[in-house]
């Protein structure tokens, strides 16, 4: 039997529990958290409780040691309660994603034990404000002087940046050699020289923090380097293969939300004497919803099982994050074309679907980026 | 000392049933464990976990049951026994089946939902207490266990007492007797490996169903007009909610 569509009990039974989680914890404070800009650390703390913080991290250290797939389940329910604060546990577990490629056992051993024994958080740390989608151009210098590295420089745009009890942050130790030049160092929070501003004013996903990190002569152990000098181009880049798949599972629940929002509502209202689920303008543009959502799962689900079956799978994220984002996009300007003028308020959920997915089209590599990738591929074979 | 939750699986508040044949057809809709039952779940393990001992999940249902069982495993309980019988039984044969597991399994207090969400049936625990011969308290809102001893506050119509009862006794649920865990992520993993023994049972209901309807809830649709005179619109809404709507 090659093809199999079926979940297993236990993927069943944590789809469930992050459905639930969303409907109870997270959906009813959604709005709250978005209005006031704030991180909702209450929820940070439950989700740590029930065990889907920070999953991905293997047994040994301490984790569920959860594949993609399951990271894929959850991230669609956790996403259709709010994209911004499903962003606080997938941004985690993209800080952890470069420790779990390239870390020692000893590495792996220290930081994760951070990250499991108490509700806490990671982050990645490599946009800065000159550069973002030309990642080898960053400007951040590592100096190695002795047993340690000294870093200047500037991050932006780092979810999760400022609580985040370890960041992954991507330096130069020169420039000139591009790429191969860039190291990926394990910042602990409290290391001197290293400082969180948030970043106040985003349209969407505003339960997210997200910061600018200026590092100033700021003295990292080099024990913290991950793998060795001139592999964290290489690093971020198999980092970002993989945590995109996330970002397609969000965009899937967000959209599954924003059909159900627009499917409850066209119910409701009426115009010219009847329900307008009635009119066929209503019902195709809940046909094309559906048909985005069920294509985005299929092909996000096959992208997490190419992940966990270690096949190549760098276009497969890819074409995942970039369709699913653009479908969500769409499934959400639709239900508020459905709402109407009500759409546009903040009193109705479909406003904040809109402001939060248009991120997913951006974050861990934007939507042009991602078909660079697939072309590469196209034209690579 | 040991703790038992007699436990059901009902369609999600949230399902939207439907009649198929004069029967309720629930292939459609989601089905959970009682909500009623996770407070006997919540509250046996909370008993293991002050007293120590031994937590245990019982249920007597079709199959698919299994799932709600497991929820319960993930929640924390250690194991199951899952009387396996098809078809509907009514709560009396259901508890002369379970009263004969749960003597065998002799623990000290049982705890089950004190009305099935879906049937709006509360007759259970009493049956199972009146099988076994135990004491019963029903609508339980706070239970502590002291010297061989329970003693347990309980929902009255329009009131409460605080009762004491030897053991081995059975409780029903009420709201407000405990806030329920989720069942983990590290819990739904270990569930998996916990023993769930079925054992397979032919009892005959002494009940048969017969029709099955839901009932149709519909909207009044009554609208006053308070553009014209609004104190006469507001005095007359005064009294439907008085006089009809009974709420004021």
């Amino acid at each position: 039997m090659p093809i199999d569509f079926s979940l297993t009990d236990e993927q069943k039974e944590l789809q469930k529990l992050a459905r639930r989680f969303a409907r109870e914890q997270i959906a009813p404070v959604a709005a709250e958290y978005d209005a006031r800009e704030e991180v909702p650390w209450p929820i940070i703390e439950k989700l740590h409780g029930v065990g889907l913080l920070n999953a991905i991290i293997p047994e040994e250290y301490g984790g569920l040691g959860l594949g993609m797939l399951e990271e894929v389940i959850i991230g669609e329910e956790l996403a259709w309660g709010c994209m911004g604060i499903y962003t606080i546990p997938m941004a985690s577990d993209l800080g952890i994603t470069p420790i779990l490629l390239a870390g020692s056992h000893e590495q792996k051993q220290r930081f994760f034990k951070k990250l499991t024994e108490k509700p806490a958080l990671a982050a990645f740390a490599l946009s800065e404000p000159g550069n973002g989608s030309d990642a080898a151009a960053l400007r951040t210098r590592a100096v190695r002087d002795g047993d340690y590295y000294v870093l200047n420089g500037t991050k932006t745009w780092i979810s999760n940046g400022g609580e985040a009890e370890v960041v992954v942050v991507f330096a130069t130790i020169n420039p000139e050699a591009r790429h191969k030049g860039v190291i990926a160092l394990v910042v602990e929070k409290g290391t001197p020289g290293f400082k969180a501003n948030k970043l106040h004013g985003k349209m969407g996903q505003r339960a997210s923090g997200t910061y600018e990190l200026v590092f100033e002569d700021c003295r990292v152990p080099a024990a913290n380097l991950l793998g060795k000098e001139g592999d964290g181009f290489k690093i971020a880049m198999n980092t970002l293969d993989k945590t995109r798949i996330p970002v397609a599972a969000g965009s899937v629940g967000l959209a599954r939300r924003a059909l159900e929002e627009a499917t409850k509502y066209a119910k409701e209202r009426e115009a010219f004497g009847r329900p307008i689920a009635e009119f066929q303008a209503i019902q195709f543009k809940l046909a094309e919803m559906l048909m985005g959502i069920e294509t985005a799962r299929a092909y996000t689900y096959y992208a997490a099982w190419l992940t966990d079956q270690g096949l190549p799978q760098a276009h497969a994220a890819a074409i995942a994050k970039a369709y699913a984002s653009e479908m969500a996009f769409e499934a959400a300007n639709q239900a508020i074309q459905i709402h109407g003028g009500y759409g546009y308020m903040h009193e109705y959920p479909v406003e904040k679907l809109l402001r939060d997915v248009k991120l997913n089209q951006i974050y861990e590599g934007t939507n042009e980026i991602q078909r660079l990738i697939i072309a590469r591929h196209i034209l690579s074979g | 000392m040991k703790f038992v939750a007699v436990i059901r699986q009902v369609p999600d508040s949230e399902s939207r049933l439907k009649i198929d044949a004069g029967r309720v057809d629930l292939s459609s809709a989601t089905l959970i464990l009682d909500q009623m039952d996770e407070y006997a779940v919540e509250e046996v393990i909370r008993l293991q976990e002050k007293h120590g001992g031994e937590s245990v999940i019982v249920a007597l249902g079709p199959e698919r049951f299994e799932e709600a069982v497991r929820t319960a495993l993930a929640m924390g309980a250690d194991r199951a026994i899952h009387l396996v019988q098809e078809g509907y039984l009514d709560p009396i044969t259901q508890a002369e089946a379970l009263a004969e597991a749960l003597r065998a399994e002799a623990p000290d207090v049982v705890l089950t939902g004190g009305q099935q969400a879906d049937w709006d049936s509360q007759a259970l625990g009493p049956a199972i207490a009146e099988a076994l011969g135990w004491p019963v308290v029903t609508w339980t809102t706070a239970l502590e266990l002291e010297d061989g001893q329970a003693r347990a506050k309980h929902d009255l119509d329009e009131g409460a007492e605080v009762v004491r009862v030897s053991l081995p006794a059975v409780f029903t649920t009420q709201q407000g007797l405990n806030e329920p865990r989720y069942p983990t992520l590290p819990g739904i993993m270990k569930a998996k490996k916990k023993e769930i023994r079925k054992i397979p049972i032919s009892a005959a209901s002494k009940v048969e169903v017969l029709e099955q309807s839901i009932q149709e809830r519909s909207r009044l649709g009554k609208v006053l007009d308070g553009t014209k005179d609004p104190h006469a619109a507001a005095s007359e809404l005064i009294r439907l909610l008085h006089e009809e709507a009974k709420v004021i």
